[in-house]
This record gives structure tokens, sequence and C-alpha cells, in this order.
């Protein structure tokens, strides 16, 4: 299947995104529960029917059919709200509408999502919602990528959807104000749903490799609005593409974590390096000061394109970085320029490099920093030192993947 | 040859919370299982079932909500499957995804006028 296809699939996972998006457009946030209970129904409902017949050839129209029917049903047996208003599904479902349905979806879901990424929600908070009112995903499915317990994302979903209902009593604000305000906003909470499904973590692949897909869904939603074009947009749009591009490389046969030097790269998606491309060359940052987005797309972009570890552009990667730091200082990007700087200026230099971190006792518990001394050390032939450094970045693994592999490393060093 | 009811019935209520992926993944085995008599030339009809109903007794005097609301039906339905016997019915019966949810599936053969 091609990954772009895999974009587009899972369809009741999507659906169920659409669906509450038109319907909270329709009745208001204030009606939330009674929208995620309607639309829970219609999935029940198409489960049953559509396993005996055949899919209907507008799903989406079928679904929002039967949801809004519960909704009304919903509300009937409250008798307290006047019914006129919503009686019927027509001017979204049936032609001739001022906006096609299709058009009507995507629209309510771009509020939805400038909704659920609303500046006075927190970070968690914005993620819960977004994964599971936009992406669809389940509380169990949440729980394993954001590696927390199902119980608490339960929780934290109900005091994240009390909290947007207090928020936003409506989603119709203007869209040219709303939309360029926040989209700064919102794209960086499409990028930490992106690293949230892109952290390697055991056993949970799949999930993983569907919320870096929903994040890219998102991202394209938001591009073909003309309030949401961007070239930081585009950026983030390409830094996606090169990162999951390399995804099937990353992880080999048995389930193990393959560094840069050692994956194949004949399994680098080609389909999704020439999106990414595209979406690069529309960031044009030429004559700006490029963003972020950009500069980590371009690192990307030229490890997706190297033939070999070795051919790999080191020297052009380093500069990248050294203009990410001089934008804005990060030390998570410092230390990974660590090893671009190993592969331009050799390890001599490269341990004098990383010495600077020995005095921080943050990076003093990072793995990464650890790992990185010990890559330093083999490449110098002290071994013994190298060991030390493996068994301290070890000792400091939260993440089983990642660990099994510096596991392997150290055996290497040990035989 | 005969023709089979199967008729759906049951399970537990924990799928009601399924995530919309899970139910995708549900349906799909549903449509696989189904699929796959169709191709043997085994499914001769089906249809899905509402989950409410009523059992009218005595002639109407007595009308309940029936005895067969146990639980959250997973795909409430019928089938009219193609076997030579009773055995052989139950044999393809046991490929069921209802039995994930602890559902159950009644199977009683329809009699022919034909002797």
């Amino acid at each position: 299947m091609s990954e772009r296809k895999a974009i587009l699939e899972n369809v009741f996972r999507h659906e169920y995104g659409k669906i509450i998006a038109v319907l909270v457009n329709r009745f208001g946030a204030s009606n939330l529960e009674k929208i995620e209970d309607a639309v829970q129904d219609a999935l029940v409902k198409a489960m049953q029917v559509w396993a005996f017949k055949e899919v209907p050839e507008n799903p989406t129209a079928w679904l929002i059919k039967v949801a809004y029917n519960k909704i009304i049903d919903a509300f009937r047996k409250e008798a307290k709200v006047v019914m006129n208003d919503f009686e019927t599904t027509d001017d979204l479902i049936d032609e001739p509408t001022t906006l096609s349905l299709k058009e009507h979806i995507s629209d309510s879901q771009l509020k939805m999502i400038f909704a659920c990424c609303h500046p006075s929600l927190s970070v968690e908070y914005q993620l819960v919602l977004s994964l599971k009112l936009i992406g669809g995903f389940g509380n169990r499915e949440i729980a394993k990528v954001l590696l927390k317990k199902e119980a608490t994302v339960a929780k934290s979903f109900t005091r994240a959807r009390a909290k947007l209902k207090e928020e936003i009593k409506t989603l119709d604000i203007p869209i040219e104000i709303g939309l360029q305000s926040r989209l700064f906003v919102v794209m960086r909470v499409i990028y930490l749903l992106f690293s949230e499904g892109y952290a390697p973590h055991s056993g949970e692949l799949i999930v993983r490799k569907d919320v870096c897909y929903e994040a890219i869904r998102l991202a394209l939603l938001l591009q073909e609005n003309k309030y949401c074009k961007h070239q930081n947009l585009d950026a983030l749009i390409a830094l996606m593409c090169f990162h999951v591009a390399r995804f099937d490389a990353r992880i080999d046969h048995k389930e193990q974590l393959v560094d840069l030097a050692h994956q194949d790269r004949s399994k680098y998606n080609q389909e999704l390096i020439n999106i990414g491309i595209f979406h690069l060359g529309s960031s044009g940052a030429i004559d700006r000061q490029p963003s972020n987005y950009y500069l980590q797309a371009m690192v990307s972009y030229y490890h997706c394109i190297a033939k070999t570890f070795e051919e790999t552009e080191w020297g052009t990667i380093l500069e990248l970085y050294d203009l990410q730091l001089q934008q804005q200082y990060s030390p998570i990007v410092q230390l990974n320029r660590i090893v671009p700087y190993l592969q331009v200026h050799g390890a001599h230099k490269a341990l004098k490099e990383i010495k600077v971190f020995e005095k921080s006792p943050h990076f003093i518990k990072n793995t990464l920093y650890h790992a990185i001394k010990a890559e330093i050390l083999t490449d110098l032939g002290r071994l013994e030192d190298a060991k030390i450094a493996l068994n301290n970045a070890i000792e400091r693994c939260a993440n089983p993947l990642q660990e099994k592999h510096l596991l392997g490393k150290l055996h290497v060093l040990t035989s | 040859m005969s023709n089979f009811l199967f008729l759906f019935r049951g399970g537990n209520s924990d799928w009601l919370e399924d995530s919309p992926e899970e139910m995708q993944k549900h349906m799909q085995k549903w449509g696989a299982w189904m699929g796959g008599l169709r191709e043997k030339g085994q499914l001769v009809d089906g249809l899905p079932l509402a989950k409410e109903g009523k059992v009218v007794e005595k002639a109407g005097e007595v009308i309940t909500d029936g005895p067969f609301a146990e639980g959250a039906e997973i795909v409430g339905g019928y089938l009219i499957v193609s076997a030579d016997d009773l055995a052989e019915a139950v044999a393809i019966s046991k490929g069921c995804p209802i039995f994930e949810h602890e559902g159950n599936v009644e199977v009683r053969e329809i009699l022919s006028m034909n002797i």
C-alpha cells in the first residue's frame, strides 16, 4: 500500500472526526457529549449494516444523517430545544447547496482544529482533544501514544472537553481573523503530535505511525485553505514527509531500531520524499529568515537524498544546525549537532566539543549524550571508555527499543 | 443440502466503547467472513436487524421487549446459509467474529417443502 493511500485509510477514524466537526459546527460545542454519543452510535449502526451490505456510495453522508437523527432524537427526549432550527440535514447533504459536502467538512474540520488548539488550552489538552475529536483516536490508542494509562487519558479528555466548552461557545469565528492569528499555535500542535508519533517506542509502532500520518493529514488540510497558506506550513509538511519517508528503514524485520549508518536506503519512500521536496520548494526561504521547520526539513532532506551514510553532505547539515542555534538556542539541538560535527571534523575535535555538556546536570542524565559520547570514543579506539559511556546511556534509557539497540552496540564492543 | 438460519445475538457491551479504528477492524472481519461464505456459495441471504424489538404473547395481551435483549448485540442480524447438515452448519458458524465479544449464534435448519 502506498504511503499516500495510508494517509487516506482508516475510514471510520477519519469519518468520526469529520462528522464530529460538522455536527459541532451545527449544534455548537455545548452539545459536544451528545454529538460524540451520536457519532459513536452512527458508527455502531454502520458496523452492523455495512457488514451485511455494501458500504454506501457516500459513507460520510450516510453517517451524518444517522448521527444527525440520533441527536434530534436526544433533543426531543429532553424537549427543550426548538426543533425547527435543526429539523433537516438537507442543507448539509443534498444538492444543490451553497457549499458542497466536501467543502463543508473541511471548513468544519478546520474550525475544529483551531478550537482544539485554542491558546487557552494546555498543550496536553490540545493534543488529547486533537487526537480524539479530529483524529478519531480512542482513549486506548491515545494512551499508547502519550505513554499514559487509559484511565488517565479518559480523565484528561473529560477535563479538556469541559475547558473547551467553557472557552469556545461557538466555532463560528470569522475564519480569516481566527485562522491567521492562531496558525502558529496550530502548527506547533501538529509538530508536537508528529513528534509524539515519531519517537520510537516498542510494540505500538502501528499506532505511532498513524499519529504521524494524522499530523500530516491535518497539515495538508490547513494547507488547502487560502487563509492558512504560509511558507512555514509548507516547511512543516516537508519536514514530516522526509521523516516518515525513512520510517520503514528505521525499524528492521526483527522490530529492532536501525541507526542512520546502517539503514537500507532503498527502503526510503520516494513518493513521500517527492511530496516533501514539492513543499520544500513552496516554503521558499531564500530571501527571508528561514523558519526552524525549514532548517529541520533541510537536514532531513539531506539525509533522505544521501546515497550512503558516508556520502551524506555532513558539512551542509552542520551549517544548518549552526543556523538553527543562531536563531534560537536549544541544548538538544546543540547536542544533536555533534553528530554531523563528528563526521566533518573527526573524533578528536568532537570529543572536545561534547565536553561542554559534562558540566550540565541535565545532560549527565541524557541517554543521547552518553550514546553520542560512546560513538566518539569508539572512533578514537578508546573502547573501554566507550563501554562505560554506553553503560551510562543504557542505565538512563527509558525506551525499550532504544535500550535494545544500545545493548547491541555494547555487545559488539565487548566481543 | 439444506438451508440454515443463523441468528446473531448478545455480546458483552465493552465493544460499545471501542474506538472507531477497532470498530472498523471488527466490521472488516464480518465482511471477510461473509465474503468467504459467499465465495464458497454457502451464503443464501442475510440482513442486519435493529436492536429494538418486541415479543408479542397472548394475542397482544403481553408485549415485552423480549428475551433477546441480553447484553448489547454486536452485529444483530440473520444469515441464511446452505450446508449439508446441521453439523456442517455449526462448523461454518464457528468462524463468526461475534464470538470475539461473547455473542452467540443460533443455528436452525429451515424446513423445506420438498421431500
